[in-house]
């Protein structure tokens, strides 16, 4: 195996790895959701460095959009799913995504209204710091709400909560034992969900020594919650399902891989930087990476809009979406979706060729293949949608395997 | 990379390959508000129910008798039918102990195989469907059949259940090119579509479902458990606090008719002998009729189950009415004893990792 750290670092094109439209289109789908032609494009002339640090940050009329959207802000999943479809900074709502399904927080397990405003939350810290991120969680009430710890009572401590804090959120599974659910639960009596709203009730606080991970302390939320961000696993639990977001969802990684970049994310627990680390590396440029995620409803939906340049109302669409397995709010369990071959089965496929033909009647693939300078449309759309020199009829094309896989 | 891709997805060889069909299936029938068993499977001649229900009491001349004391309400023809040719199997005064009182809980119980307050976010026949997934396969274990959301019983962890509305949601609109499995199953439900059904449906939304899931079946799509709803969203139809006879009956009739003509259609091409179904509801009824009418929510009641291979009949002892807590029968079987005997001798399925322990099995199926 090579040395995990050269992996991780930035791929440097040469002619021996050259940079292709096929790596500039993988780049994209994982950093985004869909990949029109002047995406594509840009960043096949920008070259993997500079289109990495463009993705990272809002572009220019980034805040132009957010001002026209702003209406939405309360919006449910409807409104998500456009933001989603027509965002100039996908990769935002991509780590959105990623922590919305990392704490599985539901609308059917806790309201529309708490479920919005936690995506909200989450979009604001989803490229900041997952140390903030935790502590604004460990905060919200729809945290508490769908996990049916509405009332962390001294005398009734929330095992629930801690056990999932622990086990889904911070440190991983196989780390903790029932002694530290049941200290963590301890530390976080007091807290307490009044008409929708987190409360702290110091006389529910259960104020005594905890010992949680084998350290000691009075702990209350914030003390537990630093012991846990001091732990070694939780970077390296984050790191690993980041990888499988962004990386690969069908090999489990080695430790000694992903060890680099965990050590790099405990330091800080910067997640742009994270992001960015594995977007620039000579390994999510390699065949560890390459088509190695199934396309999730929302991402395959997406894939179709940009590339035939076309905006699906999203009302109707994100039912259909839901259909598909992908409900934006309401993750079927509080560990997220399954994801990797679960979106694919004898019915999804054929929802999924049924979508693809209703969203194809909607566009004028060829107006689009002529405005981009290409008389072939079947030729173009190869080459726009799975990098193929072979000419193959559109709707072929987006019902391939090729195509299912991100 | 062309090579890892194909072996990721196993396609085309594995997604070729007809999922391991022909198996039994099961079909659940979710009855929404509380059915009142009382009036469904009477014990006409017993006066600790007929002196509380001065008004929705049934007499010995109002019912179909099946059994000595024991009669279907007038309006279930359907059921006696079924009764008599040994196709309809009644167990009597299912439940669990201290059974939930409000619908919320009472029916995530019966969905969720669990009555504890714990975080269970599953339902048992999704986890089910977990257990017979298989991703090489990529073959579908359940379905939900219908218009409202789909109910919690089918969420699963890592299946994606699909829920179909109408039966065209499983064609394909599109000539699409190429071999493929789903393509296939796509076809085999368009050509049932366009053959019809023969046997004639009452009219009514229950009836479609099952008419609609007599379709798919026929469509040999491998999918081993469908989910059907009569009551609609919560609360539910069969929470009669008023004037309950009227709508009872009707929803008893739509009920009876729509699970016999279902019976008579897959009888008259074989396939009945591969299906099972089975109802549930959330809670029985009150003995006593409140002053409206209408009952109240209850605990244990009869579970209806049907199909070419069940043993016909009465099964357990009739609720004992002198002995009632919260003026509800108590529960003399136990719900998960029931879904334990369908997901092991009928679906081939261990029942324990569904349900979390064991529980005892009946002697139900042929």
């Amino acid at each position: 195996m090579q040395d995990s750290a050269a992996l991780w670092s930035p791929l440097a094109p040469s002619s021996a790895r050259p940079w292709t439209p096929a790596l500039a289109s993988h780049l994209l789908r994982r950093a985004g959701f869909g990949v029109s032609w002047g995406e594509l494009q840009q960043a096949v002339a920008e070259g993997p460095a500079k289109t990495v640090s463009r993705l990272l940050q809002p572009p220019s009329r980034y805040e132009a959009f957010e001002e026209r959207l702003a209406p939405l802000a309360r919006g449910g999943p409807e409104a998500w799913l456009y933001r989603i479809l027509e965002t100039p900074w996908p990769l935002l709502e991509k780590m959105t995504l990623f922590w919305h399904n990392h704490f599985g927080v539901a609308a059917s397990r806790s309201t529309a209204e708490l479920a919005g405003s936690f995506i909200s939350l989450l979009r604001r810290h989803a490229l900041g710091r997952f140390d903030q991120l935790l502590a604004a969680v460990c905060r919200h009430p729809a945290l508490y709400v769908s996990l049916g710890a509405r009332a962390c009572r001294k005398s009734a401590p929330e095992t629930g909560l801690a056990s999932a804090l622990l086990g889904l959120y911070t440190v991983g599974p196989g780390v903790f034992g029932e002694s530290d659910v049941r200290e963590t639960a301890r530390a976080f009596t007091g807290a307490y969900v009044l008409r929708d709203e987190f409360r702290w009730l110091d006389y529910e606080h259960d104020a005594g020594e905890k010992t949680i991970l084998g350290r000691k302390g009075n702990f209350d939320i914030d003390g537990a919650v630093r012991v846990l961000l001091e732990h070694p696993s939780t970077a390296r639990f984050i790191v690993r399902k980041v990888y499988r977001w962004l990386v690969s969802e069908m090999d489990e990684p080695a430790g000694e891989l992903l060890e680099p970049l965990a050590a790099g994310f405990a330091r800080d627990y910067d997640i742009a930087r994270l992001v960015g680390t594995v977007l620039r590396s000579n390994h999510f440029f390699s065949e560890a990476a390459y088509k190695r995620r199934v396309k999730s409803p929302v991402e395959y939906a997406a894939a179709i809009a940009a590339a035939l340049e076309i905006s699906p109302p999203a009302a109707p669409l994100h039912q259909r979406l839901a259909g598909l397995g992908q409900n934006l709010f309401d993750p079927p369990t509080r560990e997220g979706w399954a994801g990797g071959r679960s979106w694919l089965n004898q019915f999804t496929l054929v929802a999924r060729a049924n979508l693809a033909a209703s969203m194809l009647a909607q566009a004028r693939p060829e107006a689009v293949a002529e405005k981009h300078g290409s008389k072939d449309v079947r030729s173009f759309f190869a080459r726009l949608l799975i990098q193929s020199e072979t000419p193959a009829p559109i709707l072929d094309i987006l019902v391939s395997t090729e195509f299912q896989l991100a | 990379m062309p090579i890892s891709r194909r072996a990721f997805l196993g396609f085309p060889a594995a997604l070729l390959a007809r999922p391991a069909a022909s198996g039994n299936v099961l079909v659940a029938v979710q009855l929404a508000g509380g059915n009142d068993g009382l009036n469904a499977v009477v014990p006409f001649d017993d006066d600790h129910y007929a002196r509380p229900r001065p008004t929705l009491r049934l007499s010995a001349a109002q019912v179909r008798k099946i059994a000595p004391s024991t009669g279907l309400h007038s309006e279930m023809p359907g059921f006696e039918r079924l009764f008599k040719e040994g196709r309809l199997a009644i167990v009597q005064a299912v439940g669990y102990p201290k059974m939930h009182r409000d619908h919320g809980a009472a029916m995530r119980s019966w969905q969720t195989a669990n009555p504890a307050p714990s975080g269970e976010e599953t339902g048992w026949l999704g986890r089910a469907a977990d257990q017979a997934w298989n991703p090489a396969e990529g073959n579908v274990p359940a379905a939900f059949v219908g218009t409202i959301g789909q109910p919690l019983t089918l969420r699963a962890r890592r299946t994606v259940v699909p829920s179909l509305r109408d039966p065209k949601d499983w064609t394909l609109t599109a000539e699409v090119s190429g071999p493929s499995p789903a393509w296939a199953a796509a076809r085999r439900v368009s050509t049932v579509l366009h053959r019809g059904t023969a046997s004639p449906y009452p009219s009514c939304s229950l009836a479609q479902s099952l008419r609609n899931v007599a379709q798919f079946i026929r469509a040999d799509l491998g999918v081993s458990v469908y989910l059907v709803e009569h009551g609609g969203p919560p609360p539910g139809g069969y929470d009669n606090h008023a004037n309950q006879a009227g709508h009872h009956a009707v929803l008893l009739r739509e009920l009876s008719e729509s699970v016999a003509a279902f019976c008579s259609d897959l009888a008259s091409d074989g396939w009945l002998d591969r299906v099972v179904l089975m109802t549930y509801s959330e809670f029985g009824r009150t003995v006593s009729e409140n002053g409206r009418r209408g009952t109240n929510h209850g605990a244990a009641a009869p579970v209806f189950v049907a199909g070419g291979r069940v043993k016909g009949g009465l099964h357990g002892a009739p609720p004992d009415l002198s002995k009632l807590e919260g003026d509800a029968p108590v529960a003399l079987i136990d719900f998960r004893s029931l879904y334990a005997t369908v997901l092991e001798k009928w679906l081939g399925l261990p029942a324990e990792p569904v349900l979390g322990q064991r529980f005892e099995l009946l002697d139900l199926l042929a």
